[in-house]
């Protein structure tokens, strides 16, 4: 995603400064305001530890219990936790939210950052139209965009197999072997506007007088975005690619309304959550269910840190 | 009023009709499934199953669909359009609040762990919370909140950390230290000088965090799905949901609620297109300001 | 509505330990041997609400006559979910202890499943007992426990036919059949005359569909299992039967392996993709509604059999009415679940208003309801054919205690086994294992057959 070959060049007048605002900016000094900073993040905190934390600390306490039909409720330790290390569904699952992490991510990167870089590159007309449009699917629930595509991919009677056939061709099959690619042309479709966004905003607010510089040399705006634009980016790129991390490993609404339309592909451990979701309440698993989405929780920390621990390495050297 | 740099485009390079081109096929992607929730929308039952399905079929029957998915159950949908606007609003205002003061606070402030809160708020976005509906479920039934407004608003406030996070970062370097120093000078309190002087400062990143939080609000399914039993209360997506249940599940005569669902889908979309469309200029000053300094 | 206790305990004390919401917030009611007709007539005249979950349509007519009835008594209605969403929700509100109905729809196959964790209220005490007469033999069987207790009443049931397109039949002269083998040439007749259709589509995902092939089978896989013994037998020979004729048809190609009530399979239902659809007694209005293109060319006829000659059905689909015991009105509870389903005006509105298939022998034999006539059918009196298919039902069939599990669990094996033409009779032995699996960690004791 990223180029090495301008890097210490172009970052070097943007790096500073970014370490400067962090530096500074912490406008109360001595204990008297550190007290008032308390009050300041007193209200958010209290909220998020009464609806995120007790809940959180709750389901970890949950999760030591093992609750049967016959015989009630049992202190099992971490019996859960082993047994979820070891349980080919849940491996499984993992894999498959990688696969599709590593396909799709990319992918939708890159259409992100392309439409941001057209967008920004005054080549284009209409580009506020354009904009709204890409941007536009990220205003549906998923639950309407996965009811959509899903009539659309329709094997038989869906409009596209309908036009394949009026061309004499076979329409794909999209609700059989290609489900993933499936799943993942419905993600790639509600959030790549967002993710360009979120370039767009990033590229906007680069200085100009980088790109003077590069005119003068005469460079095009292809070789600007290149060189210039791209590296700035990667704050930004990173921040979308940690969300992408979180938002693929919990797959999740999706592939459980899809599910209707091709029930014997997405099975009911098809992804991590949906397992941690049948677990809970068709099996009625409930503890071992909230183990699992703790070591779903886990396996995404760590993704992500190895992941900016990755891009912090590379961007360094 | 912020930072933003503004561009000074000074030579036009020449419109490419190559690129607008391949845009505008992009952008045709983009509203392909929408086109066919419009068409859709037109049809009946019938017509839905048995016609080609990017394209109307010979009569339009919009108006009585709409007139029925708003007459249907003793007009349930725009209660649920009603309850989805009251969750949305209640929980954008009160989560950008809250995250406007709290990333004032992070960002503004020095005390004993101010990184360790906030890059643990951040941390908790990782365990999904899918699977610890059950527990929370129990907590908020313990507490009287479960199937009242309470248990969609006040979660929804909280546990955004994205908002918190924005606010932190927009904070960082649209306040300008001196700004509060001279505040103090003055002899107002810290609170004060939020509240009137440094906070309108935060007024694009404030525009953009609501606007971002309704939108989550607006389209959540599972924490409404999970905590709410009673169906007057529900927000339209899970209020679709159940209807679309209903049309697979319920035998006789339910079939019709087929086109009730897909018009309905369409209807649930325009609130929040539309506030996009006239918010535009607001949220964008807000992204452009607010993100790439990590 | 019942009062809704807002006790603030407060969410420390909430949190200290998990075996606090193992108890629940109210007691369940003690049944109490006998309740007297005097008690009963003190009850319904105290001003009381009573909450009600179900998703039948139109379901306020009856609870209309009941409040007429009983002026005293409000009946408040949620619909909040079907099928599995409705049972998820009314779980957490018991483990919660507080926001579960005091009355609720309960499907046949699932009514095991609440019995095991002791939530439903024997009605017996209530007058519930005296009520046999009144339903069909193999019906109150599916309500009824191990020592006599009425575990909930009747609401309607679902004795599978078929319903199939008499205008592709006669274009390929096809026969109704009358035996599966029959049926199983057709299919392939059919196919190779016309690819484009299929004599019927087998929906793998639909494990009540299969449920019922299984219970016209003969197979009663869960048969003896009572309390903390489970008894499981998927692999009898009447299951393997049943899933080789499924399996053998699917891997041909000549039926085809939709996924019911999906848009494809609305859509295939209108264009004549699949020439029949076995289905339940709820199948013929619920297709009139779905596929109205295809008004006049539909007609029903029995299942076929597995031997010649035989009338045998199952059942697939169907609901009851249970109380919970949490319930603080349970005499009223009680009362409002018999009458409207064995009050004579509630049950014929329900039969000839709302389409469901009565349970009782009164309606069933009635010509108001037999009689009826359907346009989409060509005029058949479609009733009174599955009136008599109602009569074949086997009354030995027994559900387990986590039906739901049961169902997820074929869905992954067999019914996948059979979409994707894969060994579908180790298939079996899969969904075996796994319900056994399943069924120790719950802490039952297995007892696997043959």
């Amino acid at each position: 995603m990223s180029t090495d070959t301008a890097d210490s060049a172009s970052e070097a007048p943007i790096t500073p400064r970014i370490g400067r605002i962090a530096k500074r900016g912490r406008g109360g000094k001595g204990p008297r305001y550190a007290r008032t900073g308390y009050l300041f993040v007193a209200p958010f905190m209290i909220a998020f530890t009464a609806m995120f934390l007790v809940p959180l600390a709750y389901a970890a306490w949950f999760s030591l219990f093992r609750e049967q039909m016959i015989g009630g409720n049992v202190f099992v330790g971490f019996e859960n936790y082993t047994r979820a290390f070891t349980d080919p569904q849940l491996i499984a699952g993992l894999g498959r939210v990688a696969l599709f992490f590593l396909i799709q991510v990319p992918l939708m990167m890159a259409l992100a950052l392309f439409f941001a870089l057209a967008l920004d590159s005054a080549l284009l007309r209409l580009s506020k139209t354009v904009r709204l449009a890409i941007f536009m699917p990220y205003a549906v629930p998923s639950v309407v965009a996965a009811l959509m595509w899903g009539f659309l991919y329709g094997p038989d009677f869906g409009p596209i197999a309908q036009l394949a056939d009026k061309l004499g061709a076979t329409a794909p099959d999209f609700l059989g072997d290609l489900m993933l690619g499936s799943i993942a042309n419905i993600v790639t479709w509600e959030f790549t506007g967002y993710n360009m966004i979120l370039l767009y905003a990033a590229l906007r607010a680069i200085p100009t007088e980088l790109y003077e510089a590069a005119a003068v040399d005469g460079a095009g705006p292809w070789r600007t975005a290149w060189s210039i634009k791209i590296p700035l980016l990667r704050p930004a790129l990173v921040l979308c690619m940690v969300f992408s991390v979180i938002g693929s490993f919990q797959l999740f609404n999706e592939p459980s309304i899809m599910r209707t339309l091709a029930p014997n592909i997405i099975v009911a451990d098809y992804t991590p959550n949906l397992y941690a979701y049948n677990l809970a309440f068709v099996g009625q698993e409930y503890n071992y269910a909230a183990a699992v989405s703790f070591v779903l929780g886990f396996v995404i920390m760590a993704g992500s840190y190895i992941f900016m621990l990755a891009t912090n390495r590379r961007s360094r050297s | 009023m912020s930072a933003t740099p503004v561009k000074a485009r000074k030579a036009r390079p020449k419109r490419s009709t190559i690129l607008t081109i391949g845009m505008l096929a992009a952008a045709a992607y983009f509203l392909l499934p929408l086109f066919w929730l419009v068409v859709a929308s037109t049809k009946t039952t019938g017509d839905l199953f048995s016609t080609f399905g990017l394209w109307f079929a010979g009569e339009n029957n919009l108006f009585t669909n709409v007139g029925n998915t708003f007459t249907a159950d003793d007009g349930a949908f725009g209660q649920w359009l009603g309850n989805s606007l009251l969750y949305a609003v209640a929980s954008a205002l009160g989560g950008t609040f809250l995250a406007a003061l709290g990333g004032y606070g992070f960002a503004k402030y020095r005390f004993k762990g101010n990184r360790a809160m906030f890059m643990g708020v951040l941390g908790a976005m990782a365990v999904p919370s899918t699977a610890l509906a059950i527990p929370t479920y129990l907590l908020f039934s313990q507490a009287g909140l479960t199937d009242t407004p309470w248990a969609i608003i006040l979660p929804s406030m909280a546990s955004h950390p994205f908002g918190l996070y924005f606010m932190r970062i927009y904070a960082d370097s649209a306040v300008p230290d001196e700004l509060i120093e001279s505040g103090r000078i003055d002899g107002a309190g810290d609170f004060r000088i939020f509240f009137q002087v440094t906070g309108r400062l935060l007024t694009p990143a404030i525009a953009t965090i609501m606007l971002f939080m309704l939108v989550q609000t607006w389209n959540n399914y599972f924490l409404p799905l999970i905590m709410l039993n009673d169906p007057s209360l529900y927000p339209v997506t899970v209020g679709l949901a159940n209807w679309q249940g209903q049309a697979a599940s319920s035998g006789g005569a339910s079939g019709d609620y087929i086109p009730l669902v897909v018009t309905g889908s369409l209807i649930s979309i325009f609130p929040l297109i539309v506030a996009f469309l006239f918010l535009q200029r607001y949220w964008t000053t807000g992204l452009v300001s607010g993100s790439v300094k990590q | 509505m019942t009062p809704r206790f807002r006790r603030r305990t407060g969410l420390a004390a909430a949190a200290a330990s998990p075996l606090a919401f193992g108890a629940c917030a109210r007691r369940p009611v003690e049944p109490p041997a006998h309740v007297s007709q005097a008690e009963i007539d003190e009850a319904m005249r105290t001003p009381t609400e009573l909450d009600f979950w179900t998703w039948v349509p139109g379901i306020e007519k009856q609870v209309a006559l009941f409040e007429e009835a009983y002026p005293d008594i409000k009946v408040d209605v949620t619909n909040a979910a079907q099928g599995a969403g409705h049972y998820a929700k009314i779980r957490t509100a018991l483990r919660a202890g507080r926001g579960a109905p005091d009355v609720a729809q309960i499907e046949y196959e699932m009514v095991p499943a609440f019995t095991i964790t002791d939530h439903l209220l024997d009605l017996r005490p209530y007058g519930a007992g005296e009520l046999e007469d009144q339903f069909v033999e193999w019906v109150w069987a599916q309500v009824s426990g191990k020592d006599g207790e009425v575990w909930a009443i009747p609401q309607d049931t679902g004795p599978m036919g078929m319903l199939y397109r008499a205008d592709i039949f006669e274009e390929h002269g096809i026969e109704v059949p009358e035996t599966w083998e029959a049926f199983a040439d057709a299919a392939r007749a059919l196919h190779e005359a016309d690819p484009e259709v299929y004599l019927t589509n087998f929906p793998p995902s639909q494990g009540a569909f299969f449920a019922g092939s299984l219970w016209q089978g003969g197979a009663d896989p869960f048969a003896g299992s009572e309390g903390p013994v489970l008894k499981v037998d998927v692999t009898s020979e009447a299951a393997q039967k049943v899933t080789e004729f499924w399996a053998g048809l699917a891997a041909e190609g000549v039926v085809s392996t939709d996924p019911d009530f999906s848009d494809q399979w609305y859509q295939a239902a209108n264009r004549g993709k699949y020439a029949t659809w076995l289905t339940a007694a709820w199948g013929p209005v619920f297709l009139q509604s779905t596929a109205a293109s295809t008004s006049g060319k539909w007609r029903a006829a029995p299942l076929p059999q597995w031997e010649s000659g035989d009338e045998v059905a199952g059942n697939w689909g169907g609901s009851t009415n249970g109380v919970f015991n949490i319930t603080q009105h349970p005499i009223q509870a009680a009362v409002f679940a018999q009458f409207i389903n064995t009050d004579p005006e509630c049950t014929k509105a329900m039969a000839t208003e709302q389409f469901l298939f009565p349970p009782t022998k009164a309606l069933l034999e009635d010509p108001d309801f037999t009689g009826l006539e359907l346009e989409f059918y060509g005029g058949q009196k479609v009733n009174e054919v599955f009136a008599q298919i109602s009569a074949t039902v086997s009354p030995d069939f027994q559900w387990p205690p986590f039906n739901d599990q049961v169902r997820a669990d074929y869905g992954a094996t067999v019914g996948t086994a059979i979409a994707e033409g894969g060994d579908a009779v180790a298939a079996l032995d899969a969904w075996q294992d796994r319900i056994a699996e399943y069924a120790e960690f719950q802490g039952f004791t297995v007892e696997e057959g043959s």
